[in-house]
């Protein structure tokens, strides 16, 4: 039973994003081709334009290859399920999912994470292909993509966190929206975290969003030892550990003061 | 008389949407934040890039935070003006509620497109001014009335982003959903936020053309900062004119097929 709905969630995501498959290409296309077209075009102008032969001891070739295997990354880091925990919770609509036998927040994850997996499928098949040709290790993309999809799991918990300021306030809309904004800059997906200052560096090392983008880039391209690799997955761990101790908290604390007044 | 009747329509709906975002403090609050926080990591990201560069396609720091100033300006003009109604425009064909618009003795365009004003970006219009100014004189801008022509290009930025999305959304009248093309319209954008002469050519030829989005806050800071030659201005206005008859036409094409709500 326990396993049967959790199957039956995941089929209804991924046939409900589906649905329009027309939107579903362009929003892939969309989130893959244009950031990572702006990304070629600031090496380019640092490189072609500017005249640098290396910045921050990285040279052209070292940019695009980040930007090209970060582009099947950051494919996967997203999702934006925890605006549904949101609004669920400010329209009253989460009464509905109460009296389900079923645990609400890993119910929207799971349906929402449908489409990511899919497309992590097709991004790992793509890597490993590329892999070959551009002479990676398909066995390090693997890992990479595991440390990926482990980024997917801990940027929800963080997401499911900030909705339940919904209990408190009703609107968490725009704490959400902050939190995306400032994954967009420190989970490496618009620029490498290397770039940063070193007296800044410690911005990006203190959160977990490295771990969505910049890390399984780094550790495809060979730039992180399968020591630091290890060591990585296990603060990832240690991070979805906090995050579902959390996650039990806020939610706890938050159902306490719910009043279903919509749905 | 036809004139004043619009701008008494305009007014009223302004006290109207005036007195809206007074009931809600808090979201005032918040999307003020969140714009503050956008408005960060965009100059976040140029500050690392800075970090390791000098000069990015010729573009000095102070240059660029002064184009991007003038960007954040004409961005938020367009949020505080149009955005909510562009968000709510399939609603309008999808769910039938052009219809009583289209009963109104007014033109059904102008209260499709001006109904509801979204005023807490008024502070980032300001907040655009307040970085054009701080680095207007280290960027080699002359000041004193150059500050009317900023104004004036803030003008065409914002015409040039109302055209563009309005081409966007127009295909509701033949499509289901707008949802994909709104998205793509958002990742395109992204081609806005930087200074256009970084861009190889076939992009900057795009985004000078068929795409424009280097109309809202580039072409502008090029302008005032260095001049453009007659041609581009030429070019500029040749654009924004096929966008507005082109627009005209797909409108007047998109009435004739409205069916009301079943459309």
């Amino acid at each position: 039973m326990k396993l049967q709905w959790r199957l039956a969630a995941l089929k209804n995501g991924f046939q409900d994003a589906t649905a329009y498959r027309l939107e579903f290409l362009f929003e892939i296309l969309g989130s893959a081709l244009v950031p990572a077209a702006i990304q070629c075009v600031l090496w380019y102008a640092l490189f072609d334009l500017g005249g640098a032969t290396q910045v921050a001891g990285m040279t052209y070739m070292d940019f695009v290859h980040y930007t090209l295997v970060s582009l099947l990354f950051t494919q996967v880091r997203g999702g934006d399920h925890d605006f549904e925990l949101a609004e669920m919770i400010r329209s009253g609509q989460l009464s509905n999912y109460l009296l389900r036998p079923v645990g609400v927040v890993e119910f929207v994850y799971i349906r929402g994470v449908a489409p990511r997996l899919f497309i992590a499928g097709l991004c790992l098949t793509i890597g490993v292909i590329l892999a070959q040709f551009f002479g990676f290790s398909g066995t390090r993309m693997i890992g990479a993509m595991f440390l990926a999809l482990m980024g997917n799991i801990i940027h929800y918990q963080i997401g499911a966190t900030l909705a339940t300021t919904a209990f408190l306030w009703e609107e968490s809309y725009s704490l959400l929206m902050v939190k995306n904004m400032v994954v967009n800059l420190l989970s490496g997906e618009l620029i490498p975290l290397n770039l940063f200052p070193s007296s800044l560096q410690w911005i990006w090392k203190s959160t977990p969003f490295y771990l969505y983008v910049f890390g399984p880039t780094q550790y495809a391209l060979g730039r992180w030892s399968h020591t630091e690799f290890l060591i990585q997955i296990g603060i990832s761990f240690l991070w979805i550990l906090f995050g579902w101790a959390i996650i039990r908290l806020t939610w706890g604390a938050g159902m306490k003061r719910y009043v279903s007044l919509g749905g | 008389m036809g004139l004043i009747r619009y701008f008494d329509v305009y007014r009223i709906q302004l006290k109207n949407n005036f007195v809206r975002e007074a009931v809600y403090r808090t979201n005032f609050l918040t999307a003020v934040t969140v714009d503050l926080i956008w408005m960060g990591i965009e100059i976040s990201l140029f500050s690392v890039l800075y970090a390791n560069t000098q000069t990015l396609a010729g573009w000095t720091r102070e240059q660029v935070y002064f184009f991007l100033g003038i960007f954040f300006a004409s961005d938020a003009l367009f949020t505080i003006l149009f955005q909510r109604n562009f968000w709510s425009f399939s609603d309008l064909v999808n769910k039938g509620e052009l219809d009583i618009l289209l009963t109104k003795p007014i033109h059904p365009l102008f209260l499709a497109l001006t109904r509801s004003m979204n005023l807490t970006a008024v502070f980032n219009v300001v907040l655009g001014f307040v970085i054009s100014y701080r680095y207007a004189g280290v960027a080699g801008f002359a000041g004193g009335w150059h500050w009317l022509e900023w104004a004036a290009w803030l003008i065409f930025g914002l015409y040039a982003a109302l055209q563009m999305r309005f081409f966007s959304s127009i295909w509701i009248f033949w499509t289901d959903r707008s949802w994909a093309l709104s998205r793509l319209y958002y990742q395109f954008f992204a081609f806005a936020t930087k200074p256009d002469t970084i861009y190889p050519k076939a992009i900057r030829y795009l985004i000078l053309t068929a795409l424009p989005f280097a109309f809202i806050g580039s072409v502008p800071a090029r302008a005032l900062l260095h001049g453009l030659d007659s041609r581009e201005y030429l070019g500029a206005a040749f654009v924004l004119l096929a966008f507005t008859v082109v627009n005209s036409i797909l409108w007047s094409w998109g009435l004739r097929r409205y069916q009301s709500a079943s459309s």
